[in-house]
């Protein structure tokens, strides 16, 4: 095994333990949790979110460089302003409409190996973010561990694209190809489920 | 707990560790040695601040001033800006001078509280100094860890803001 089919390994070896950690079993909601483990389950135990978060790993690696560092910086920067506007209490229609939007859309971008300029992939996300943040943002506990929860949650939506970036990079060969555009096509569906009130 | 191990134990707060993370972070941007000027500067701010501690400064804005840091480091890092080194060294001086000011020791003697504020400042240099050496070791995509901090320090910011 050379050193390049070891690092693919590795990569797919931290998908499944992500993968295993973020069990969707869950309800999204944690009553009354504040701190980094609170903050850090938050976007784990939401389906809808945990797929829009691979996806934007898995497209940001299907576009290559510099899509696979931008698209994740973007996500949390542009979901921080979106959470401002959910903690200062201004609305947003269709949030979880949005929110299943994106898992389909993104999702789709992957099956269909869209390569869109890098600027409308950083837009696409960026757009979706928004909506991803100000969910978050209604939820932030209003107590000494917000710095903690905020932190939890900014660090696991990271680890999540990374997740999506380390299977993605299965795309140098091609029945990985295959298996990352299957994946955009399950991250597609799993959006369809939540839009259309199955999941 | 010793009054020094409380200190240490007093840094370990994550506004403390955002602000400290970005500064190594951010110091060792485009050099190929270790930042020592910066560490310099950050133990100067920390005396500087226990000081102020000692001359009784009351309820201070320390926190908010951290996060508020922590966010504009992290967008200096985000955007591989190679920032001057005195502009990194006042930096520097700010972060450790708020630092103490945030968590100012509850001890009830004085050489208890001086033991406890050597504790914390060990423990802030000795956290800059490892994510320095990680980031001068390891090339990496350290933006998205920028990225990560700015988030978090922004959300919170929000939220002391608006409630």
């Amino acid at each position: 095994m050379d050193h390049e089919s070891r690092a693919a390994v590795r990569r797919l070896a931290l998908v499944l333990l992500f993968g295993g950690a973020a069990s969707p079993a869950f309800a999204h909601t944690i009553e009354g949790a504040g701190g980094f483990a609170a903050g850090f389950a938050h976007p784990l135990l939401g389906p809808d979110h945990l797929v829009a978060m691979v996806a934007v790993g898995l497209w940001g690696a299907f576009l290559g460089p510099p899509a696979i560092v931008l698209l994740p910086i973007t996500f949390p920067l542009v979901m921080a302003l979106g959470g401002v506007i959910g903690i200062a209490g201004l609305p947003l229609p269709a949030t979880e409409t949005a929110i299943a939007l994106s898992a389909i859309v993104l999702g789709l971008m992957v099956a269909l190996a869209a390569r869109p300029p890098l600027w409308l992939a950083a837009l696409t996300v960026g757009a979706f973010a928004i909506f991803h943040g100000y969910a978050h943002g209604r939820e932030l506990p209003d107590d000494a561990n917000a710095v903690a929860f905020a932190a939890g949650f900014v660090i696991a939506t990271g680890l999540l694209h990374l997740t999506g970036i380390a299977f993605g990079l299965l795309t140098r060969w091609p029945a990985g190809r295959i298996a990352v555009r299957a994946a955009g096509g399950g991250i597609a569906l799993v959006g369809i489920g939540y839009l259309g009130g199955l999941l | 707990m010793s009054a020094f191990m409380r200190g240490v134990a007093d840094f370990a707060l994550p506004t403390h560790l955002l602000a400290v993370v970005v500064l190594g972070l951010l110091a060792p941007q485009h050099a190929a040695r270790f930042p020592i000027l910066a560490l310099i500067e950050l133990a100067a701010g920390l005396l500087a601040g226990s000081l102020a501690v000692v001359l009784g400064v009351g309820e201070n804005p320390a926190s908010t001033a951290l996060l508020a840091l922590a966010a504009i480091g992290a967008a200096a890092v985000i955007a591989a800006w190679p920032l001057p080194a005195p502009i990194t060294g006042l930096f520097a001086f700010v972060v450790g001078a708020a630092l103490p000011l945030n968590a100012p020791p509850q001890e009830i003697t004085m050489a208890r509280a001086v033991l406890a504020q050597a504790g914390f400042a060990l423990a802030a240099l000795a956290a800059f100094a490892i994510v320095a050496l990680i980031v001068l070791s390891a090339t990496r995509e350290w933006q998205l860890v920028g990225a990560w901090i700015a988030a978090s320090a922004i959300l919170v910011l929000a939220l002391r803001l608006a409630r």
